[in-house]
């Protein structure tokens, strides 16, 4: 009984401890948990070992993939409650700008980075300004279809590369005597951890501002967030636009590690798994956003008998998780306490407005 | 012209067979509490739809301080100041309290997406003065100390309460209330009454949908009657308590029946 | 773009399209039928299609004894091996539909669970069931026998009238009707129609939602099956994918027709059948999944209502 009570609120425990830490202690975790990620390519406990492929390896692909693309998907379906089942787009346009550019033009990875996250973004607003005002479930499908017609597409156009796509992709340029090469996926990983903290941090300050309080209200009731004057429609272009952002990081800096792509990689199943990182981890929550891609990611490395069915595993997940747990593993906050930065709070009930 | 903050002129609303509003009139004076009644069906809730833009009118057309609003965007119809709360009450349940409040506050904010990632002073401003409005209505409603409770947790009065301080965060200069009062006791309902008239002292015009007639009538400054989709009487409270046309359709039977 | 093929070969075409038509039409009733009652894209529906083409496949090998390599059979022993096939597939179908319905539905549906709630749970069924199916099959396609004889029966302006297309468009139409009959007339079927009219006054009225909604599923489901088993005697083979693009399209031709219609999903199900396989003439068959969406986006952007249905896009406050 007292076990399965501490599991509900384990988020609120942790946000309660955060919150009644002072300042220095807050800075100081907050270090010590980046270290810790940045370390984790030197751990080697044979309790997290991943057998039959390299864990280093694996903490770039899939678990720090996973938790960019979930993060990101995360702004669209969790927080403004969009439907999205075709964000692996986004993420092939991210990889084959990557492709192409770094082997067509003279430009670097740093170089292209921009272009290609440009490239998706611009994208989502192609994709989502017609489509978003459509219901969810027309949504989804559409999404769906474009996810698709983008792989068809690619698989079908033999000026990028066709089924057999792009190879002899570049590796990013030395940063101060750190070498970019296949054999080493460190510095790769390192990179996009780094970005991940940075749109972690973005993301964070947009969710507690307007821009969260408005794909919110869009979620729970859009006819009324129109009627409370929210322009519905730009925030849902700027949540898919964001979302596809996200998605374009990861794909450049996937295509710059693994040197050759192919269409078939960019399918519906990686769709779906993202989207099972989010509803694993809590609709809407960053934090049980990363713990369920980082689940979703590893566990199927770490046990390999789960990985050749892993797909039809996270296609049961998804339905468990949607009947029995729809918040997540760490659902929202469901405190009820005051937030004490606030004003004091006095009781009054004739208080003036001006 | 001035003097009118909304004027609906010939407003008919068809919705395929069925004319749920058939050539209404109505004109809602700046600074006034206006009740519109009207027996269940009669378009009352149509009224506020067609208003702030859920509905296009059939004909007819709306001006809001003299302009225009028919065709216009809800969220803009919102900005321009129009406010409302729901029959069926539509809070954001998910969120608290205090969130609700300041949602409608950032309507007059300027910033937005990029102003939040990059801390803008002008974002960080804006983002202060909606909380203290927010907080200064959640005190004027007296539920200052639901702030940080869900909306859905909230006690059936605080969440009418609730959705009328978002309502005001927007700032409008017309406050729709779309039964404001269902649900309450007779207690409630005269505090409800004199928060309106607090309301309207502060300076926004209120239009008023309500069944009590105590509270209308103890509130009100006009009354417009609609029954049917008609508008059947227009006037002071006691011009329209005693037309024969009103008791009628609120009775069923002539009021002189032999 | 190859406009002479179509030009020349254009009644031989529209002949097949009419008879893949048929086949959308009988898989875009499931999609329409529970539309019309539970507001809800059933995303696993393509999945009901895809067993009944292996339940079919099993029929016709486990129980009827019929090996690929074997000769097409003739008379009565054909007849029954293809009724057999039929209602198995049909009837595998209607099944894995209401196990669909009560495994990823009917709790959420209980409980009042938003629509992204139902629409992931769906998800879920449906790539549990694709995978499954890819691992059972080792992600191989398997082939059907031919059990009756291709001929072709006649000709008519160029186009060759092949004997199991035929039958695929009679039986097809001959099932809608059936369907269309049970919905006016009987007593469930007019459960049905009320239920999507208007749930809550239906349940006021005495109407047992679940068993409405259990034998919704069904009869989309048998209609399913049917095509899948339409489908394995044209086309003779299926594979654990063939659900997807197949899928889509149904759910194309439900939305062109007009969601929540049955005319609609018939009318749009030939009417999707008929410009695929003229534009697959035209472009080749690699875009057509492609021209399907296009027109799903062109249709929802521009007349969401499909043509015969009602929109549902309205707000209610």
């Amino acid at each position: 009984m007292a076990d399965k009570k501490h599991r509900v609120n384990l988020r609120d425990r942790g946000a309660e401890y955060w919150e009644r830490s002072p300042k220095w202690r807050r800075v100081a975790m907050a270090i010590f948990f980046i270290a810790i990620c940045y370390a984790l390519p030197f751990l080697n406990n044979p309790l997290i070992n991943t057998p039959g492929s390299d864990f280093q390896s694996v903490l770039f692909y899939p678990v720090g993939m996973y938790v960019l693309m979930a993060i990101g998907l995360n702004i669209v379906v969790g927080k403004s409650g969009l439907l999205d089942l075709g964000y692996v787009a986004f993420f092939a346009i991210g990889a084959y700008t990557m492709a192409i550019l770094g082997t067509k033009t003279s430009l670097n990875f740093w170089e292209i980075m921009p272009i290609g996250v440009g490239l998706a973004m611009l994208s989502g607003v192609l994709l989502g300004t017609p489509t978003l005002r459509l219901r969810g479930d027309y949504l989804a499908i559409v999404t769906l279809g474009f996810g698709e017609i983008v792989r068809i597409f690619a698989v079908n156009t033999d000026a990028i590369g066709g089924a057999r796509g792009i190879a002899g992709i570049p590796t990013p340029p030395d940063i101060f005597k750190a070498k970019f090469t296949i054999l080493d996926p460190k510095p790769y990983y390192w990179v996009l951890l780094t970005f991940t903290l940075l749109i972690i941090w973005m993301v964070r300050r947009m969710a507690a501002r307007r821009p969260g309080r408005a794909w919110d209200a869009i979620r729970q009731d859009d006819d009324v967030a129109q009627l409370m004057g929210i322009n519905t429609r730009k925030y849902k272009v700027w949540a898919f636009v964001l979302g596809a952002a996200v998605a374009g990081v990861g794909g450049v800096i996937y295509a710059s590690q693994i040197l050759s792509i192919v269409p078939d990689q960019f399918n519906l199943n990686i769709s779906i798994l993202i989207l099972a990182c989010v509803v694993f981890g809590g609709i809407g929550n960053v934090w049980g956003v990363i713990l369920g891609a980082v689940l979703l990611a590893f566990t199927p490395e770490r046990i390999r008998f789960l990985s050749q069915p892993r797909i039809l595993v996270f296609g049961i997940a998804l339905v468990v998780m949607m009947n029995l747990r729809p918040d997540g593993i760490l659902p929202k906050k469901k405190r009820e306490h005051f937030d004490p930065d606030w004003h004091t709070v006095e009781e009054s009930g004739e208080g003036q407005i001006k | 012209m001035s003097e009118n903050v909304l004027e609906l002129n010939n407003i008919t609303m068809k919705f395929g067979g069925v004319t749920a509003l058939n050539e209404v009139n109505l004109v809602v004076k700046k600074g006034e509490i206006l009740a519109l009644i009207g027996p269940n069906g009669a378009g009352k809730t149509t009224v506020f739809n067609v208003i702030t833009g859920v509905y296009k009118p059939t004909s007819g057309d709306v001006l809001f301080q003299g302009k225009s609003i028919v065709g216009k965007k809800r969220y803009k119809i919102t900005k321009l100041g129009i406010a409302r709360t729901f029959q069926n009450i539509r809070l954001f349940g998910e969120s608290s309290a205090l969130e609700n409040v300041v949602t409608g506050a950032d309507v007059h904010s300027k910033s937005g997406v990029v102003g939040s990632i990059f801390g803008t002073p002008r974002s960080r401003r804006e983002e202060k003065a909606a909380l203290d409005r927010a907080l200064e209505l959640l005190d004027f409603m007296g539920i200052k100390k639901r702030a940080g409770q869900l909306g859905k947790n909230l006690p059936y009065g605080d969440q009418r309460r609730l959705e009328i301080a978002r309502a005001l965060a927007t700032n409008p200069k017309l406050l729709l209330l779309d039964e404001p009062a269902a649900g309450f006791n007779p207690a409630e309902k005269v505090a409800l009454g004199d928060t309106i008239k607090r309301i309207r002292d502060a300076g926004y015009t209120v239009l008023l949908i309500e069944h009590d007639m105590s509270l209308i009538m103890g509130v009100s400054d006009r009354v417009v009657v609609l029954d049917f989709g008609t508008k059947i009487a227009d006037g002071t409270t006691k011009e329209v308590q005693n037309d024969p046309r009103v008791i009628e359709a609120y009775l069923g039977a002539p009021a002189d029946a032999s | 773009m190859d406009f002479a093929l179509l030009r020349d070969a254009f009644w031989g075409l529209s002949f097949d399209g009419l008879a893949l038509g048929a086949i959308y039409a009988l898989i875009s009733l499931g999609y329409t039928l529970v539309y019309g009652v539970l507001r809800l894209i059933n995303f696993a529906h393509s999945e009901v299609f895809m067993i009944g083409t292996f339940a079919a496949l099993v029929a016709s090998s486990g129980l009827m004894g019929v090996k690929v390599e074997d000769e097409p059979r003739t008379g009565v022993s054909m007849i029954l091996t293809l009724i057999v096939c039929l209602a198995i597939a049909m009837l595998a179908s209607a099944i894995t539909a209401v196990l669909v319905e009560i495994v990823a539905y009917r709790r959420l549906r209980q409980r009042g669970a938003t629509k992204l709630a139902t629409l992931i749970s769906a998800i879920g069924v449906s790539i549990s069931l694709v995978e499954l199916f890819r691992i059972l099959t080792d992600s191989l396609p398997r082939e059907f026998p031919r059990i009756m004889e291709k001929t072709f029966l006649f000709s008519y302006a160029g186009a060759d009238i092949r004997n199991d297309k035929v039958i695929v468009i009679v039986a097809a139409g001959l099932m809608m009707f059936a369907l269309e009959r049970f919905i006016t007339k009987s007593r469930l079927g007019k459960g049905i129609r009320a239920v999507s009219m208007d749930e809550n006054t239906s349940t006021l009225m005495g109407v047992n939602i679940n068993r409405v909604i259990t034998v919704t599923f069904f009869a989309g489901g048998l209609m399913a099956g049917a095509a899948a088993f339409f489908y394995i005697l044209v086309y003779e083979n299926t594979s654990f994918k063939v659900g997807f693009f197949l899928g889509i399209s149904a759910f194309t031709a439900a939305v062109l027709g007009g969601i929540g219609n049955l005319k609609g999903a018939l009318f749009g199900g030939f009417a999707l059948g008929l410009m695929e396989t003229w534009t697959s003439a035209v472009f080749g068959t690699a875009w057509k999944a492609v021209i399907s969406f296009i027109i799903l986006v062109l249709v929802l952007l521009i007349k969401p209502t499909g043509l015969f249905g009602e929109s549902i896009q309205q707000a209610r406050v």
